[in-house]
């Protein structure tokens, strides 16, 4: 197996909390989804994974580097592309100059062939046309693919997005997914999210990730596995199962112990990933029904 | 468009497409095969994939590249190289409200000082924070939007925030000045505030590697306000603001600022991640 990424037992604490409780995270060439509720820690590792934060504990290699070397750290950076949640640009700078500012913090000195460049990547995620547009005048999903833009630059080997779907209406997403997978052939793309479709779209691999470990390592579809046997739908709430909410024609679908005589239905990534969360994650959809 | 009643040349043609026609009879045959069909087809099997790739990539190259800003051309005017002005240019005090914002407190002081001979020490309190403020919003996560981006790039960070000071320092210090000369009383009082002005602005470097640059800019002013303001108020007379007192102090904190620096030059690098 390829891999580029080998961490383990990542520790990293913000005063008595610790965001990163000794994580374990191998990623190989293609797309590995990092899944997870909010407050799990995956900002955190991200921002690790991207260099910008050091963990406190515990070991790391990237693309054979140890990243507490400023050496290793350098030679990581050159071949990482980083897109943080909540990236910003300057709002007066065009979307052509926002690119060109990084690529020039990415070491493309020679002006014509970083201008090329800039070009190739906006045409990538389909913002050639609005180049010259102010960053300001774009909106949210154009500047999410902007985001994109400026981590494709100088192909790098491995791509770290945070939550890169966020804020994008179905469309968007869609369109998202598709550059998302595009960029995993041929190198290493780790992605956080906290929608299970996002997985079942583009990641060959899924860490399930809460209170700063990882419950589970493996594909989509060895993930859904987990939930096998364990869902079951019937035409009352069943109070003792982990989760359940109301689907169509009055039925409710339910994960957890079925009861004896249950209708089991085949389990999805989403039943998988309610099960490993346990009780308090299927709260929030329980409300709806 | 009407068809012309005569054609051009075929080697002309070739030699057109080719680009090595001058360009006054570039020019002519070009005027000829906007208006002429017939010509065009002959035109088109001498057009390659690769030649038509090469013309629209300078084209794009001079269309979408935006005129330089007025401080990039300056920069450059001044031998900074292209990618160094790009990213001053980027610095977030750089922008038109910061330079704004400096002339509005300048002027202030400005009126204050011909309104009130104490006036002057208004000059003399405000004119070192100028430094101070620009350096606090160049870099770091509450001024930079790009600032996480930036922060996992292999540009040193340290040489970004070098760059980004030297540029605002000398670009608020410079207007200060002439300011300064512009005050009634002693041509002295335009330099008087330069060594706190500096302690102050490479206090805030130092500081950086402990807190946030914004917290350690903002802990910095409220320091020399108290102590400026203090030195002030009893005899009211404006040069107190930075008179030997102050000014010694200033140097103190400047030299252990520095002296900071110099120790901790190799874990900045560490440090400026810590803080972020």
């Amino acid at each position: 197996m390829n891999t580029t990424i080998h961490a383990t037992g990542l520790v990293k604490a913000y005063g008595r909390q610790r965001a990163l409780d000794g994580l374990d995270l191998h990623a190989r060439t293609g797309v590995t989804g990092l899944l997870g509720p909010n407050g799990a820690g995956k900002t955190t590792l991200l921002r690790v994974l991207a260099t910008v934060l050091p963990a406190d504990a515990g070991g790391l290699r990237m693309l054979d580097q140890d990243p507490r070397d400023p050496a290793g750290r350098r030679h990581i950076r050159r071949r990482l592309g980083y897109l943080p949640q909540d990236a910003g640009f300057h709002r007066g700078f065009t979307a052509f100059e926002a690119v060109d500012y990084i690529a020039v913090l990415k070491e493309h000195t020679a002006a014509r062939a970083r201008h090329d460049e800039v070009r190739r990547v906006l045409d990538l995620v389909g913002l050639a046309d609005v180049a010259t547009k102010k960053v300001r005048a774009l909106s949210g999903g154009m500047r999410q693919r902007l985001g994109l833009a400026q981590a494709l630059l100088g192909r790098p080997e491995v791509l770290v997005l945070d939550e890169p779907t966020v804020g994008l209406d179905p469309e968007q997403r869609m369109r998202f997914r598709d550059l998302v997978s595009d960029a995993g052939r041929g190198r290493t793309v780790i992605l956080s999210t906290h929608q299970t479709e996002d997985v079942a779209a583009v990641c060959t691999d899924v860490v399930v990730v809460k209170g700063g470990r990882s419950l589970f390592t493996g594909t989509p579809a060895e993930l859904a596995e987990v939930a096998t046997g364990r869902v079951w739908v019937d035409d009352a709430r069943d109070p003792r199962a982990v989760a359940a909410w109301r689907v169509g024609a009055g039925h409710y679908h339910h994960v957890g112990d079925p009861p004896a005589g249950a209708e089991l239905i085949a389990p999805s990534i989403e039943d998988a990933y309610l099960l490993l969360l346990g009780p308090q994650a299927g709260e929030g959809m329980g409300e709806v029904a | 468009m009407t068809a012309s009643q005569w054609h051009l040349d075929p080697d002309l043609v070739r030699r057109y497409a080719d680009g090595g026609l001058g360009s006054v009879l570039a020019a002519s045959v070009e005027q000829h095969l906007v208006s002429c069909p017939d010509c065009r087809t002959l035109l088109d099997p001498h057009v390659g994939a690769a030649r038509l790739d090469t013309v629209w990539a300078d084209v794009l190259e001079r269309v979408e590249q935006p005129p330089r800003t007025v401080l990039e051309r300056m920069l450059g005017a001044i031998g900074v190289d292209d990618p160094t002005a790009r990213l001053v240019a980027a610095t977030p005090s750089l922008r038109g409200a910061w330079i704004a914002g400096v002339t509005l407190v300048l002027g202030l002081a400005l009126v204050a000082a011909y309104a009130d001979p104490q006036g002057v020490g208004l000059y003399l309190v405000l004119a070192p924070l100028l430094p101070l403020a620009g350096v606090a919003l160049a870099y770091g996560p509450a001024a930079d939007p790009a600032f996480e981006i930036a922060a996992a790039t292999p540009y040193s960070q340290v040489r970004l925030l070098a760059l980004r000071t030297a540029f605002v320092v000398t670009t608020t210090m410079l207007p200060a000045t002439v300011a300064g000369l512009l005050l009634p009383g002693s041509p002295w009082i335009a330099v008087a505030w330069l060594v706190p002005g500096l302690a102050l602005t490479v206090g805030t470097v130092a500081l950086s590697t402990r807190l946030a640059p914004h917290l350690a800019a903002v802990a910095l002013a409220v320091a020399w306000l108290g102590v400026s303001l203090r030195a002030l108020a009893p005899r009211r007379d404006p040069l107190l603001a930075v008179s030997s007192p102050v000014l010694l102090a200033s140097a103190l904190v400047l030299a252990t600022a520095v002296a900071v620096l110099v120790v901790r030059r190799r874990d900045l690098a560490e440090l400026l991640r810590r803080t972020s």
